[in-house]
């Protein structure tokens, strides 16, 4: 099975097809992706309208000829994306059989064939036992293969995901008609249409538009609808007014723009190249893998070359020599291991899913605990990703609102008159509607028409108030101005509620600053006061504070028309405005905000006293970004940022510094807190990026472009950490493949960027990520476990096989009896340990380092090869030695009795007593040898799981409450009792039933285990960090 | 564990770090600790496992095993040994059957009259077949017991006395095969009950106080060319006298009573294949086991 990343498009798209490729290639496709890395290279935004036509060859009514047209798509190919080359499901299937771990299992399979070819060829009656040890590894590889493989088989499909974005037809105009077309054929310099509803075909120059609004969220992660026009804003491509994107949403009005790019080198063509380009490495616990076989495979072979001297040194012919030595490198591959480690992982992994975290791919269930870093996306992952009123200012006084999911915040004075009229104006100054069919959903959950902030205000207003619905039909709507960006407001003129009061009344929101400048009172406590100097300076403060919170103000104000000059039945003329927009009376400010989900701030704190590094990168403004930082705790408390202390000692407290990074600043060694905007990002060099990422603990990244968020996680990774990312939009998906884990969520995720993750997370719930980080760490201290006890029953699996050898006794254990232990009793006692609980609280300790923290290490080998397995080795000894007693054979006589031993000629052996035997009858013995020593490892082995529950407690404190290795306990004893007693077992396995005292000949050499590993603990926990100790006795 | 960190350079500075004065990422004085640690840590061990080895040891019989039931029934072996339940070689070229004869006539050395003079050690035991020679219980305090003679000439032409054929018939086509029933710490072979279950042609010899012992072909196709088989012994079988064994520290000049089985007249350049019985009341045979109680073995004797 693959413990790389074998997921198929991961290594796809260049390893493989490279590795045989010339080397210019290889470099061309390495330039590729630092081009695609690089900012978009869009210049046409900041050119006029002419030099975009002059370029493109086309003109701004007429578009392109037909066969400029028909040139051009010869010339760029079709707008599409090109799909990366795919594996083909075999190479993925051969991948799992042959990577990683199965290799060991492979080499050993190939010795046994080998040595069974030698003993073939040279022997006439060859031992069948390599040969079904050679077929029993193959089974094996094979099966787990089988099993990953289908675990994993959800194919990629990340380009496929991406498709489903590519809008099928395009209106285009070329030689002045209007045409569909099919969106492949749009080619750059064709004039095309969009409208309301529309998939932009490809990037487009804007040169006209009507009330355009685009949903960039699939760039930028924010669903905030934003205008086009054709006039340049801003120097970033991403940033300026007058660019559509490729497969971006047009929400509504219309437009026309000049294509610009097609295909893959559109904004988004990049993105998906680079997405399904990228290669991750591989995973933590893939590295680990192959350290531990480094670690065996030195084992075997330096036990192997020993034996294989000694052997010859001994007398034996080369042929047996070289037998011998594939007999001790085979017997060193733990055969359970590879399915026990399978089988913890998928374990892990279905636990994982019970708790909303669903894993793609089965080593990814480590990683997480491995993580030191989580870059995290804000909106819709630490955000709610809905607009809600935070804060209302009247009465000149700031109430809070509650923004929590399910209302349990706490609530606001709603009795003042001022807020019954704020409430008013937000109701009927709204054009946001509740879509129909939903009174039953909570209103919080009800999808809304209409633009973010109103439905933001609807929701609000239906929640305090009641029905928005019904106050709009008692005020009638009589004329409205909707909100254009030159007035910055919007109003509306209603009948009043009072059928006898005839006035109109007129309603009016917009940026706050706008609005006071239209007011000349305000209302406060239901009274309407005279704005004075003071109410300035007080709305002033609110505004700023609010502000300062990130959040998006919007002032309120009314004005009942006077009914002398506005009478019943008066046309409003809101094109010509003929009614007077001034001298209004100001009622209120709302504040809104995208607010954290309840259960972040909590997830983030755990994560940091796990010593993980909780990195904000997203694409929305900084001061907003820095507000949810805080808010969530991602910078804590009391932390600083650099632009903080810096507006402290200039003593100015302006918001925008937080923009600007000041270099020199960087040094304060103070701040450990730092906002960093994308533009910035863009100047950095490699070195100032590596400084900010080591001395900063608390970082947000804002207004960041999708290749940036990859270029920090290759920065954290740079620095060693083991980076986790989270995030919900296409936007994020090149982070996410570069991650060593990306996580994606399960709800609002696209599906872009849930091919491109690792894990999902099916509630969209950050702090399922602090699950997912506990059962990692969990998983990766348990399988330590679990390897620990599988690899002390290979001592006293290979030392009867050495001493047949060497000193020449009938052999104690045989082929048989081992894949027994290693494919029978000792698998459920190994996998159970997956289930033990943790010894300390895993999540109160710092990430492991990699590079010191190993799965397995030479301390673990030493204890487990040095000392539990040899205590265990002589338990099997002693067992041996007792039925060959007990039945004549005292250990005196059997050193060197080996040739007559397995002479079939030979049938009057002599026993210690002078009794003769024949070949058959000590054959049974030498038979019911192997039994016992078997029972014998079983009964160790007891001990052994007991022991391995814990590594540094002792199992007085841990207790003994995993069932399931209790149950691993009855059950290996049972399997061991049912081989050693079913009738017919003597023909089929050659085991033979025991008789009932050579069950406890092991017994006291389980109890030494015992005792011994638990003064060992106890010196760990006496010494802590101990000395020389440390050398031998800690496994940790 | 730092193995194989920078590739080649790593190798080289694990074996041996001249920085850190390291050998395979240890000090010496490290290596020194856990050399120590090991060799207390093993010296404990071996200690231990000297101490249960000598507890078993303690609640063992010096007489007799504790279990009997995987040797018994005794098996029935035969001098010379068969390769591979083969006899096979050439009458006129003595190398192929030196070794034949040369395992019959060192068996049969501790056999020779010399060796038996001892009166302390050995008595007669008759010439003719008896029933058991009860020598006390195995317990007792009697020591060591006397052992039955046996003499060699008892097994006539395939003695091998000097004067006689020296190569046990091996050199005229007619081969001695020595059988004996595999010695068994306090065994009573007990003759068979009733005659029925011995063959035909050997229940002539079948005789009180005596297990008898019969040969015949295997294959039916056989039947014809294996000629006259001989038997040479007291009582032409195992003689009950001769039982029970006491062991071999009780009973350490003991000698086993032995048949010499001749083919006189077996059919030369043919693949023959026989089968050895020995018949009693608590003599078993086993599918699996070819030696429990019989042997078979083939004869391939070429002339040319």
């Amino acid at each position: 099975m693959g413990y790389g990343r074998s997921d198929s498009y991961r290594v796809a798209t260049s390893q493989d097809k490279d590795g045989k490729s010339s080397p210019s290639k290889k470099n061309k496709k390495g330039k590729d992706m630092d081009e695609l890395k690089k900012e978009v290279p869009i210049t046409e935004h900041k050119m006029s309208i002419e030099e975009c036509c002059r370029k493109f060859n086309t003109d701004i009514v007429q578009g392109l000829t037909n066969a400029k047209a028909a040139e051009f798509l010869i010339r760029d190919g079709p707008n599409c994306l090109t799909p990366p080359p795919t594996t083909p499901e075999w190479i993925k299937f051969c991948r799992q059989l042959f990577g990683g771990f199965s290799i060991l299992l492979w080499t050993g399979a190939i010795l046994c064939f080998l040595a069974y070819a030698i003993q073939a060829a040279t022997e006439d009656e060859p031992a069948g036992d390599n040969l079904y040890l050679g077929i029993v590894l193959s089974v094996v590889v094979v099966v787990t293969g089988c099993f990953s493989y289908f675990q994993e088989a959800k194919s990629s499909k990340i380009m496929e995901s991406f498709k489903n974005m590519v809008p099928q037809q395009a209106l285009v105009i070329r030689e002045g008609e209007k045409m569909t077309i099919n969106a492949e054929e749009v080619v750059a310099g064709d004039l095309v249409e969009v409208k309301g509803g529309d998939r932009i075909p490809a990037d487009l120059r804007v040169v006209s538009a009507h009330g355009c609004k685009v949903d960039n969220s699939s760039l930028t992660g924010e669903s905030e609808p934003q205008s086009r026009s054709p006039d340049c804003t801003h120097d970033n491509p991403l940033e300026t007014r007058n660019v559509a994107f490729f497969s971006t949403n047009c929400v509504e009005g219309t437009a026309r723009g000049i294509v610009v790019c097609t295909g893959d080198r559109t904004v988004m063509g990049r993105i998906a190249t680079l997405t399904s380009g990228l290669e991750s490495g591989k995973t933590p616990i893939a590295k680990e893998i192959e350290h531990f076989i480094h670690l065996i495979t030195g084992v075997a072979v330096f036990l192997g070359i020993t034996f294989f001297i000694l052997a010859v040194c001994l007398g034996y012919t080369w042929l047996e020599a070289v037998i011998f030595l594939i007999g001790i490198i085979v017997a060193n591959v733990p055969e359970g291991l590879l399915a026990t480690v399978t089988v913890c992982l998928t374990l892990t992994a279905k636990r994982m899913a019970k708790k909303n975290c669903l894993v793609k791919n089965l080593e990814a269930v480590e990683t997480l605990g491995s993580t030191s870093t989580i870059c995290s996306d804000k909106t819709g992952t630490l955000t709610q990703n809905r607009m809600t009123v935070a804060h209302m200012w009247f009465d000149n006084q700031i109430h809070e609102a509650d923004t929590t999911e399910d209302q349990s915040g706490a609530s606001f004075d709603k009795t003042s008159a001022s807020w019954a009229a704020l409430a008013r104006v937000a109701a009927l100054c709204n054009r946001a509607v509740f879509k129909a069919g939903q009174d039953q959903l909570p209103i919080l959950k009800r999808d809304t028409a209409g633009d973010a902030s109103e439905s933001a205000l609807l929701k609000c207003i239906e929640l305090s108030c009641g029905s928005v619905k019904q106050i709009r039909e008692k005020n009638k709507k009589v004329a409205e101005i909707p909100f254009n960006s030159t007035n910055k407001y919007q109003l509306s003129v209603h009948e009043t509620e009072d059928p006898n009061d005839n006035r109109y009344l007129l309603v009016m929101k917009g940026a706050p600053e706008r609005i006071l400048d239209r007011c000349t009172t305000i209302i406060i406590q239901g009274k309407e006061q005279p704005m004075d100097e003071e109410m300035k300076e007080s709305f002033q403060n609110a505004y700023m504070e609010l502000g300062g919170l990130g959040e998006r103000v919007l002032g309120f104000c009314h004005l009942l028309m006077p009914e002398d000059q506005y009478p019943k039945g008066f046309a409003f003329d809101c094109d010509d405005v003929n009614f007077t927009t001034e001298s209004l009376c100001f009622v209120g400010l709302m504040s809104m905000i995208d607010p954290p989900r309840a259960a972040v701030p909590d997830a983030v704190g755990k994560c940091r006293s796990a010593g993980i590094k909780v990195i904000m990168v997203t694409g929305d403004h900084p001061i907003t970004a820095k507000a949810i930082a805080k808010g969530v705790g991602i910078i804590s408390e009391g932390n600083e940022t650099v632009e903080d202390i810096a507006s402290h000692h200039t003593g100015s407290r302006s918001a925008n510094s937080l923009c600007s990074l000041m270099f020199p600043l960087l040094s304060l060694s103070d701040a450990k807190a730092c906002v960093i905007h994308g533009t910035d990002l863009k100047e950095l060099s490699q070195d100032q990026m590596d400084d900010i990422l080591r001395n900063h603990t608390e970082i947000v990244f804002a207004r960041t472009s999708p290749q940036q968020k990859l270029i920090i996680v290759e920065g954290c990774q740079r620095l060693g950490a083991i980076v986790a990312v989270t995030g919900d939009g296409v936007n994020d998906s090149p982070a996410l493949k570069k991650a060593d884990i990306g996580v994606a969520m399960g709800i609002s995720g696209s599906d872009v960027s849930k091919q491109a993750a690792d894990m999902i997370l099916l509630d969209d719930n950050f702090a399922s990520i602090v699950t997912g980080v506990e059962e990692g760490r969990l998983i990766f201290d348990n399988l330590k476990k679990s390897i620990a006890y599988t690899l002390t029953s290979n001592i006293p699996e290979i030392t009867p096989f050495l001493l047949f050898i060497i000193v020449n006794i009938p052999l104690p254990l045989g082929t048989i009896t081992i894949l027994c232990i290693d494919l029978g009793t000792d698998m459920v006692p190994a996998i159970s340990l997956a289930y033990e609980a943790a010894e300390s609280d895993i999540m109160k300790r710092q990430p492991r380092n990699p590079t010191r923290d190993k799965l397995v290490n030479e301390r673990l080998i030493s204890i487990a090869y040095g000392q539990i397995g040899m205590i265990q080795a002589l338990g099997g000894f002693f067992s041996y030695f007792v039925i060959l007693a007990e039945n004549g054979f005292l250990p005196s006589i059997l050193v060197g009795i080996r040739l007559n031993w397995d002479d079939r000629a030979c049938n009057d052996l002599e026993d210690s007593y002078g009794q003769q035997w024949t070949y058959e009858q000590r054959k049974i013995v030498e038979f019911t040898c192997h039994t016992a020593f078997f029972v014998s490892i079983v009964v160790v082995q007891w001990a052994d799981v007991i022991v391995c529950k814990t590594r540094r407690n002792s199992v007085f404190q841990q207790g003994m409450k995993n069932k399931i290795l209790i149950f691993g306990l009855f059950e290996e004893t049972a399997l061991a009792a049912f081989l050693s007693y079913t009738p017919g077992m003597d023909v089929a396995l050659r085991m033979f039933p025991l008789k009932p005292s050579w069950w406890f000949c092991a017994v006291p050499y389980s109890v030494l285990i015992f005792v011994y590993d638990e003064i060992r603990k106890l010196l760990i926990r006496r010494n802590p960090g101990g000395k020389w100790l440390s050398l031998s006795l800690y496994n940790i | 564990m730092s193995a194989n960190k920078d590739g080649d350079g790593g190798w080289k500075s694990f074996l041996w770090n001249t920085e850190r004065k390291e050998f395979l990422g240890r000090t010496g004085g490290s290596w020194f600790k856990i050399l120590l640690f090991y060799l207390i840590f093993y010296g404990c061990l071996a200690g231990i496992f000297i101490g249960t080895i000598q507890a078993l040891l303690l609640t063992l019989s010096n007489y007799k095993p504790t279990y009997q039931d995987r040797v018994a029934p005794p098996g029935l072996s035969h001098t010379p040994r068969s390769e591979k339940f083969e006899i096979s070689y050439n009458v006129n070229d003595v190398e192929t059957y030196l070794k034949y004869t040369k395992s019959i006539k060192d068996f049969l050395e501790m056999y020779d009259e010399e060796k038996q003079t001892d009166q302390n050690k050995y008595e007669d035991c008759g010439a003719l077949p008896e029933s058991y020679r009860d020598r006390g219980e195995l317990e007792s305090d009697l020591g060591a017991r006397k052992a039955c003679r046996f003499k060699r000439t008892w097994l006539g032409p395939c003695a091998g006395l000097d004067g006689h054929d020296e190569n046990f018939g091996f050199k005229d086509g007619k081969p001695c095969l020595i059988a004996k029933l595999n010695r068994i710490i306090n065994f009573r072979p007990r003759p068979p009950t009733n005659n029925a279950s011995v063959p035909e042609a050997g229940q002539s010899r079948v005789q009180t106080n005596v297990i008898p012992i019969h040969c015949q072909n295997k294959r039916e196709e056989d039947a014809s060319k294996i000629g006259e088989i001989k038997y040479y012994g007291m009582g032409m079988g195992f003689p009950l006298q001769y039982y029970p064994y006491y062991g071999k520290l009780l009973h350490p000049n003991y000698l086993q009573p032995l048949v010499a089985i001749q083919f006189t007249n077996l059919t030369f350049n043919e693949d023959l294949r026989l089968e050895c019985k020995v018949y009693g009341a608590n003599i078993d045979y086993s599918e699996k086991d070819r030696y429990q109680g019989r042997f078979d073995v083939k004869f391939t004797i070429t002339n040319s």
